[in-house]
C-alpha cells in the first residue's frame, strides 16, 4: 500500500494515490503519523507498539496510521502499511472491533524533512482527526501506553499540544537542558521540557492552525519544524500539557553533527524571536505547564564524554572565530570568553551568567543579521561545547535532585536577564 | 397461488414471524386469535411474504410466553381451536403461504401432564421422561441461560424430594432424551402436525436435548443423533416439509446440525445478526465479513435462516466481551434496554427510527445468503414498550390504524393481551399499517417493494457469495451468483457519502442493471469501477453483458 512519491512542485501538494487512500480511509477519531527514512531497523516493533496503544487505549475509535516516508530503499513502507487490519488481513491474535488502516506515501527527501509533518498535517485535516500524535520512527524502545498517554490529554481532556517529557540520562539532550528550554521559558513564560518534540501530540484545530500558517512557503516549512510547531502553540495560546512516558533509548547511531542540530533548534529559536517580539518581549517570569506524571526522571549510570575534547574545541574557536565573535559579542562578553579560554581544566569554568549573556548577545545579533544568519549559528557551536564542559564537570558527581537545581538556576538566569535581551533588541531597531 | 412441490422452498421464502396472540383479535376478547390472523393473509400476501413462523400458541401457563407447553396436541383456548388452525392452515396454503409452527423439545411446563406424574412418585411410569438427581451437583460444566433469574440448572421438586434438570426458568424442566418412549412420544407430536399439513417446525433450543456428564451438555453427539432420528422419520413420511433449528451457537458449532443434509434443512444464524448491528454503528464492514469468513460451508439442500430483530432480546452471547460492550453502549444506555444476555427491543428503536438505517439493515437481510425472516410490525417500524417485563416489550399487539385499540381489537383497552404502543414516535396513531399502505413512501411499501425485488430472483436464495473487499472500509460488497446469473451487492455503511473503487475486472464488457430503478449504470472496463453512495445506501445491481 506504499504510496507514489509527493511532488511538492504540484499544486496538489498530496499525490492522487495517496489522496485515494486517504478516501478509503475516511473521517477518523485519531491519527498516528510516522515520518520515516530508511527505518527498517526500528520502525517494525514501534508499529506494533502503536498498534497495541490504539487497541489498547482506543478499540472504540476510528483510527488510521499515517506514514511519510522520505523514500527508504529498505522497505521501511511496507513494514509500516503490513500492520493494516482488515477483514482481508485479521489480526488472528488480536480481538479487534474495526478496520485499522496504515498507510504510507513517499515524499522527496531532498525537499526537507518537514514535508513528512506537512503530510501528515494535510492527511488529519482531511480526515477530520480529533487528535493526532506524531511518532518518531528512531527509538529503541516505546510502550503502548505511550501512545494513550499522548492521545489522552487531546481527545478526551481538550489539550491542543501535548509534549513529552522522558526518564533520561543526566547528560543527555544537553542543548536542550542548557538553551533550549531555558530560554523558551523565559521567552515565552511556558516550562516545556521537550520543546524540540521526538514525539507529540496535538489537535485537529491546532494542526489546522499550522498548516495554514505561511511557514510552508519553500515547501518543506524550514528547519526545525517540530519546535516552530511548539511554539506556534505557545503564541496562538493553545492549551498546552506535558505527559510523561518513559525512559527514551536511542538506537546506537553515527554522532550527528552540531551545527545541524543547532540550526534546527536555535536557528529556529533566533528566528521566531523576529516576529514574536510583542509577545515575550512583555513576558516576566514563567509558568508551569499542566503536566501528567513526572515533569523529568533523570538516570545517574555512568557514562563516558571526552569532556576534555569539549574544552579544547571551545578554546580553538574563541581564538579562530575571534573575528566572527567581535560582530557578534559585546566586548566584555568576549573578553571574558577569551579569558576562560586560556584557562587550564581545573580552573575552567563557563558560567550561567556568561553562558546566558553569550546566548542573548548572539539571538541579538541574529535579529540584526550582523552577518550571514547561518554563520552566527555556526559560531555558537565552540561557545556551546564550553558550557556543555562546564554543565558536565559541575554534575558529574550530582544527584538528580542537584542536576535539577543547577537546570532550574540557569532557568532563572535566563529570567533575570531577560531585561538585558529586551534592551539589546530595542537598542538595535 | 399453490404451493409449489419445491422441496427447497424454504431457500425461495420470505418468513414473517407472528404470535397469533399478538396480531388480530377477531372476537374481541383483548387477545389475538387465529381467526383473526386468517383475517389478515391477504395483508401478508400482499407485503411479499410465502410463509409465515407462528410461535407457540398450545395450552400453557403463558409463565414463558408459550414457550412452557402444557399440552402439545392442542390449541390454546384463547386463540382458538384446532379448527380455526386448520382453516388459517388451508387459507395460507391458498395464497401460497406455508405455514411453520414452534415446537419446544426440550422441555415442558412443570404444569404439563406429563411433569405432574413424573414428580407425583418416583415409581411412577412417567419418572424417568425428566431428568432427576438427589442432589444438584450433577453437570456442573453447564452453562446458565437466564442468568437474569436463574442461579441453578438444576430446581427442587418438593413434591418428589429431588431435584430436576432445567436448561431454562425452573418451571421448564427439561425432558429426558436419554428415554426412548420420550423419543418415540415427541414424534408423535410432530407427526401430529405434519399431518394436519403445517411446512414445518422450528425446533426450540435443540442444542439441549441430551446431558452428560463432564460436557458443556449443549452441542453432544447424542443430541445430533436423535435429530438425525426425526429428520429421517419426516423425510420418510413427508414431502416438502422443513425442519429450523434454533441453535444459538457459533457458526463451527453450528454446522454439525445440517449433518450430511440429513439433521436441520435451515438453522438461525445468530452470530451474524448483532454483527450487522455493531457493523453498522461501527461504520466498518468487518465484524459482518469476518463472521461470515467464519461460516462453514452446508449441504446444497441446507439453507441459513436471517433475521434482524425476531421475539427475544438481541442476543450477545455470541460476540466478544469487547462486542458486547460496545453493543450495550450503543444500542441500550439504558440499563432497562438490557435483559439476560441481550438487549430487548425493536428495530426501529434500535435504529434511532431512522428510515435510511432501517432501509440498508433490510437491504442486507434480503440479499445476504440465507433466508429473511421479519418480525411482526417491523415492517411498519413498530416501536417498544422496555417498561414492560421480560421480552414482552416487544410482543405489544399489531397496530393495523390509527383507530380504536390500533385495530388490533373491539375490546376495552384494559382488556387487552398487552397495552399498545402509545408513545408520540411509535404509538399506533402515527405507525399502522393502513396509513402506511396509504402512503406511497412509506416503510411498509418499501417493503413491499424490496420484498419483490428479492423474489424476482433466485439468486439471493440460492446463490453463492463473493465478497469483494474494496479499500474503502465503509462498504461491505458482495456478488451473489446463480448459474449465468451475477448480482452485485454494495451497501455504505457509512452515514456520510463515500466513494468507492470496485474491482470488476473479471466482469468486464458487462453493464450494470440497478434492480430496484432499472436503470443502466455505465460498463465495467479495465479500471476500478468508481461508485458513489449517499449515506446508508445500498445498491443492487444486475449484471448483463450486452
Amino acid at each position: 500500500m506504499s504510496g507514489t512519491e509527493l511532488n511538492l512542485e504540484d499544486e496538489t501538494f498530496l499525490s492522487d494515490d495517496f489522496l485515494r487512500q486517504l478516501i478509503n480511509v475516511g473521517e477518523v477519531d485519531i491519527l498516528v503519523g510516522l515520518p520515516t527514512h530508511n527505518n527498517a531497523k526500528t520502525v517494525g516493533p514501534i508499529v506494533h507498539t502503536i498498534r497495541s496503544g490504539i487497541l489498547g487505549g482506543f478499540p472504540r475509535e476510528r483510527a488510521v496510521i499515517i506514514n511519510a516516508d522520505g523514500g527508504s530503499r529498505d522497505g521501511t513502507p511496507e513494514l509500516v502499511t503490513g500492520i493494516s487490519i482488515d477483514d482481508m488481513r485479521p489480526a488472528s491474535n488480536l480481538n479487534t472491533l474495526r478496520t485499522l488502516h496504515s498507510i504510507s506515501t513517499t515524499y522527496v527527501r531532498s525537499t526537507g524533512s518537514g514535508v513528512a509533518l506537512r503530510t501528515i498535517l494535510a492527511a488529519a485535516e482531511l480526515l477530520r482527526a480529533k487528535a493526532c500524535i506524531v511518532m518518531s520512527p528512531e527509538s529503541a524502545k516505546i510502550e503502548p501506553e505511550w501512545i494513550a498517554n499522548l492521545l489522552r490529554p487531546i481527545y478526551r481532556d481538550g489539550f491542543d499540544l501535548v509534549s513529552p517529557t522522558y526518564r533520561r540520562h543526566k547528560f543527555d539532550g544537553l542543548l536542550m537542558t542548557n538553551l533550549v528550554y531555558p530560554m523558551i521559558r523565559a521567552l515565552y513564560g511556558a516550562r516545556i521540557r521537550e520543546a524540540y518534540m521526538p514525539e507529540f501530540g496535538f489537535s485537529n484545530r491546532l494542526g489546522n492552525q499550522f498548516l495554514g500558517q505561511n511557514g510552508w512557503r519553500d515547501g518543506n516549512g524550514g528547519p526545525g519544524v517540530e519546535l516552530r510547531f511548539t511554539l506556534a502553540a505557545i503564541r496562538g495560546g493553545y492549551r498546552i500539557c506535558q505527559v510523561f512516558l518513559g525512559e527514551k533509548e536511542h538506537i546506537e547511531r553515527r554522532a550527528t553533527d552540531l551545527v545541524p542540530t543547532l540550526r534546527e533548534t536555535v536557528g529556529t529559536l533566533f528566528a521566531a524571536m523576529d516576529s514574536d517580539f510583542p509577545i515575550w518581549s512583555t513576558v516576566v517570569g514563567s509558568k508551569p505547564v499542566p503536566t501528567i506524571g513526572s515533569e523529568q526522571e533523570l538516570l545517574l549510570n555512568s557514562t563516558r564524554v571526552n569532556r576534555k575534547r569539549l574544552r579544547e574545541m571551545f578554546s580553538t574557536g574563541v581564538v579562530e572565530l575571534e573575528s566572527v565573535f567581535r560582530l557578534i559579542l559585546s566586548s566584555s562578553t568576549l573578553a571574558e570568553l577569551q579569558r576562560i579560554a586560556r584557562l587550564g581544566e581545573e580552573e575552567f569554568h563557563y558560567s550561567a551568567e556568561l553562558w546566558v549573556r553569550t546566548v542573548y548577545e548572539f539571538a541579538a545579533s541574529y535579529q540584526k543579521s550582523v552577518i550571514s544568519r547561518d554563520h552566527i549559528i555556526q559560531a555558537l557551536a565552540p561557545l556551546f561545547r564550553g558550557r556543555a564542559y562546564t554543565f558536565l564537570a559541575e554534575n558529574r558527581n550530582g544527584s538528580a535532585t542537584d542536576v535539577e537545581n543547577n537546570i532550574e538556576g540557569l532557568c532563572l538566569e535566563f529570567e533575570r536577564l531577560k531585561p538585558y535581551l529586551v534592551q539589546m533588541w530595542k537598542s538595535r531597531e | 397461488m399453490p404451493l409449489t412441490n419445491d422441496a427447497l422452498w424454504y431457500k425461495d421464502a420470505i418468513i414473517y414471524q407472528v404470535h397469533v396472540r399478538t396480531f388480530h383479535d377477531s372476537n374481541g376478547d383483548g387477545i389475538g386469535d387465529f381467526p383473526g390472523l386468517e383475517q389478515k393473509l391477504d395483508y401478508l400476501q400482499e407485503l411479499g411474504v410465502n410463509a409465515i413462523w407462528l410461535m407457540p400458541f398450545f395450552p400453557s401457563p403463558l409463565r414463558d410466553d408459550g414457550y412452557d407447553i402444557g399440552d402439545y396436541n392442542s390449541i390454546n383456548s384463547s386463540y382458538g381451536t384446532l379448527d380455526d388452525f386448520r382453516k388459517l392452515l388451508e387459507s395460507a396454503h391458498d395464497r401460497g403461504i406455508r405455514v411453520i409452527i414452534e415446537m419446544v423439545l426440550n422441555h415442558t411446563s412443570d404444569q404439563h401432564p406429563w411433569f405432574q406424574e413424573a414428580r407425583s412418585s418416583r415409581n411412577n411410569p412417567r419418572r424417568d421422561w425428566y431428568v432427576w438427581s438427589d442432589n444438584d451437583t450433577g453437570y456442573k460444566g453447564t452453562r446458565i441461560i437466564f442468568l437474569d433469574t436463574e442461579t441453578s440448572n438444576w430446581a427442587w421438586d418438593p413434591t418428589s424430594k429431588s431435584f430436576y434438570w432445567h436448561r431454562f426458568f425452573s418451571h421448564q424442566p427439561d425432558l429426558n432424551y436419554d428415554n426412548p418412549d420420550v423419543r418415540e412420544q415427541m414424534w408423535d407430536v410432530m407427526k401430529f402436525w405434519l399431518d394436519m399439513g403445517v411446512d414445518g417446525f422450528r425446533l426450540d433450543a435443540v442444542p439441549y436435548l441430551v446431558e452428560r456428564e463432564g460436557t458443556s451438555c449443549e452441542n453432544l453427539p447424542e443430541t445430533h443423533n436423535i435429530l438425525k432420528e426425526l429428520r429421517q422419520k419426516l423425510d420418510g413420511q413427508f414431502k416438502a416439509r422443513m425442519l429450523l433449528a434454533e441453535a444459538n451457537q457459533w457458526p463451527a458449532d453450528l454446522r454439525p446440525y445440517f449433518g450430511d443434509g440429513d439433521e436441520f434443512h435451515m438453522a438461525f444464524h445468530f452470530p451474524l445478526m448483532p454483527r450487522m448491528f455493531m457493523g453498522l454503528k461501527l461504520e466498518d464492514r468487518k465484524p459482518i465479513t469476518e463472521i461470515l469468513q467464519q461460516t462453514p460451508e452446508i449441504p446444497s439442500s441446507c439453507q441459513w435462516s436471517l433475521f434482524l430483530r425476531n421475539h427475544d432480546e438481541l442476543t450477545l452471547e455470541m460476540v466478544t466481551d469487547m462486542e458486547r460492550d460496545y453493543m450495550y453502549d450503543m444500542y441500550a444506555e439504558s440499563k432497562t434496554m438490557r435483559l439476560n444476555v441481550g438487549i430487548r427491543r425493536r428495530l426501529a428503536p434500535l435504529l434511532n427510527n431512522d428510515r435510511r438505517r432501517i432501509e440498508l439493515m433490510n437491504g442486507m437481510l434480503m440479499s445476504l445468503p440465507g433466508t429473511p425472516i421479519i418480525y411482526y410490525g417491523d415492517e411498519i417500524g413498530m416501536g417498544d414498550n422496555i417498561l414492560l417485563g421480560d421480552r414482552n416489550g416487544v410482543r405489544t399487539p399489531m397496530q393495523w390504524s390509527g383507530g380504536w385499540n390500533a385495530g388490533f381489537s373491539t375490546a376495552e383497552p384494559q382488556r387487552l393481551y398487552a397495552p399498545l404502543i402509545q408513545d408520540p414516535v411509535y404509538g399506533y396513531p402515527a405507525v399502522n399499517a393502513v396509513s402506511q399502505k396509504e402512503s406511497e413512501h412509506s416503510l411498509l411499501r418499501w417493503m413491499q417493494r424490496i420484498i419483490t425485488v428479492r423474489r424476482s430472483t433466485a439468486v439471493f436464495g440460492r446463490g453463492s457469495i463473493e465478497f469483494l473487499y474494496p479499500a474503502n472500509h465503509r462498504i461491505l460488497a458482495y456478488l451473489r451468483r446463480l448459474g449465468r446469473e451475477t448480482v452485485l451487492v454494495v451497501n455504505n455503511l457509512s452515514s456520510s457519502a463515500q466513494a468507492v473503487e470496485l474491482d470488476l475486472r473479471r466482469h468486464k464488457g458487462n453493464i450494470l442493471i440497478e434492480m430496484f430503478g432499472n436503470n443502466i449504470f455505465p460498463r465495467v472496463g479495465d479500471l476500478p469501477y468508481l461508485l458513489t453512495l449517499g449515506p446508508y445506501q445500498f445498491y443492487w445491481f444486475r449484471l448483463r453483458r450486452v
